[in-house]
């Protein structure tokens, strides 16, 4: 009985990790990172959402944010309305950002925007908890 | 002693609420034209409730969900709304003087003709929330987000907008002061007809 427990957690947590990997967005990103071992941040926008377009179009390109970022992670983008969202990301406000290291391991979630030099801090965090 | 039995009145005036429509509200999740002045709601989830004509003055909603919600011709004076969230919900021709909101989210909340004096809206989050017509008097928004809300026939002269965030925020027939208008542009607010700025 608890071999077949352990089994089941098992089968369960590659299926986890199968749903994202098997992304081909989140394939392409990998593919970019090349031999770095960079993180991917997946933002989960709409359409009508000022705050996701504050997040990617100022805060990601601001001038003390955008050279880190770029350095240190892959930005890939799903529309929840119009993409298919991987199993085990679900989300509670838009926008909502995960940070996913090259295995699909969550490393951490943010919800909602921030300031520039806020996200710059953050961004700074999630990188030494890689 | 006399100062005592004051203090006695104005305590139980203060937090006056019928137990029936607490009740009510707790377990139905709304209560329209409701007694809940003083009342405890923190911490619940009152998503797409409606409290619509409710007394809700000093009320505790802090760390509460109203996503949805109708909080429309409400008296929310002095209430404790901390961290509680309003998303895309109405409160409509409200009284929120004197709210304490620090940490709370009004994104997509449509708050037209509401009084906000002398309210703490500090780091809140108001992304595409409309204050047309608001009455705003000492109202203070510093750290506050207000990208893409929208500011209507409003006279905001003695309100704070100290490092408040105004991206895409629509200013039109609005009073502001000089200091003001020129942290709007450089936030890169979208400064419509009839903005004054003294």
């Amino acid at each position: 009985m608890k071999k077949l427990l352990v089994l089941i957690v098992f089968m369960s947590s590659l299926l986890h990790a199968a749903a994202i990997q098997s992304d081909k967005e989140f394939q392409q990103a990998v593919a970019k990172m090349g031999k770095d071992n960079k993180l991917v941040l997946m933002i989960y926008t709409t359409d009508d959402c000022p705050e996701c377009a504050y997040m990617k179009h100022k805060v990601f390109h601001d001038k003390t944010v955008a050279p880190f970022l770029n350095s240190h992670f892959i930005v890939m983008e799903k529309n929840v309305h119009r993409n298919q969202l991987p199993d085990g990301f679900d989300y509670f406000g838009i926008p909502t950002m995960f940070f996913i290291d090259k295995t699909g391991t969550k490393k951490e979630t943010i919800v909602g925007s921030k300031r520039a030099r806020e996200f710059l801090s953050e961004l700074h965090r999630i990188r030494g908890i890689k | 002693m006399r100062g005592v039995l004051l203090a006695i009145v104005l305590g139980v005036s203060l937090s006056a609420y019928d137990a029936a429509h607490l009740q009510k509200a707790l377990e139905d999740k709304e209560c329209i034209g409701c007694d809940l002045r003083g009342a405890d709601l923190s911490k619940n989830d009152f998503s797409g409730a409606d409290f619509h004509g409710s007394d809700l003055s000093n009320a505790d909603l802090h760390e509460s969900l109203f996503e949805m919600g109708d909080l429309n011709d409400c008296n929310l004076s002095g209430a404790n709304v901390e961290k509680a969230l309003f998303w895309k919900g109405t409160m409509k021709h409200s009284d929120l003087s004197h709210i304490r909101a620090r940490g709370a989210n009004f994104k997509g909340t449509n708050l037209s003709g509401s009084n906000l004096s002398f309210s703490d809206f500090r780091g809140t989050k108001s992304w595409k929330a409309n204050f047309t017509n608001a009455l705003f008097n000492k109202t203070d928004f510093s750290d506050a987000e207000l990208g893409d809300a929208k500011f209507i026939h409003n006279d905001l002269r003695s309100s704070k907008l100290t490092k408040t965030l105004l991206w895409r925020t629509h200013f039109s027939d609005v009073m502001m002061t000089k200091a003001q208008c020129a942290h709007a542009k450089k936030e890169e607010a979208l400064l419509g007809a009839n903005v004054m700025c003294y």
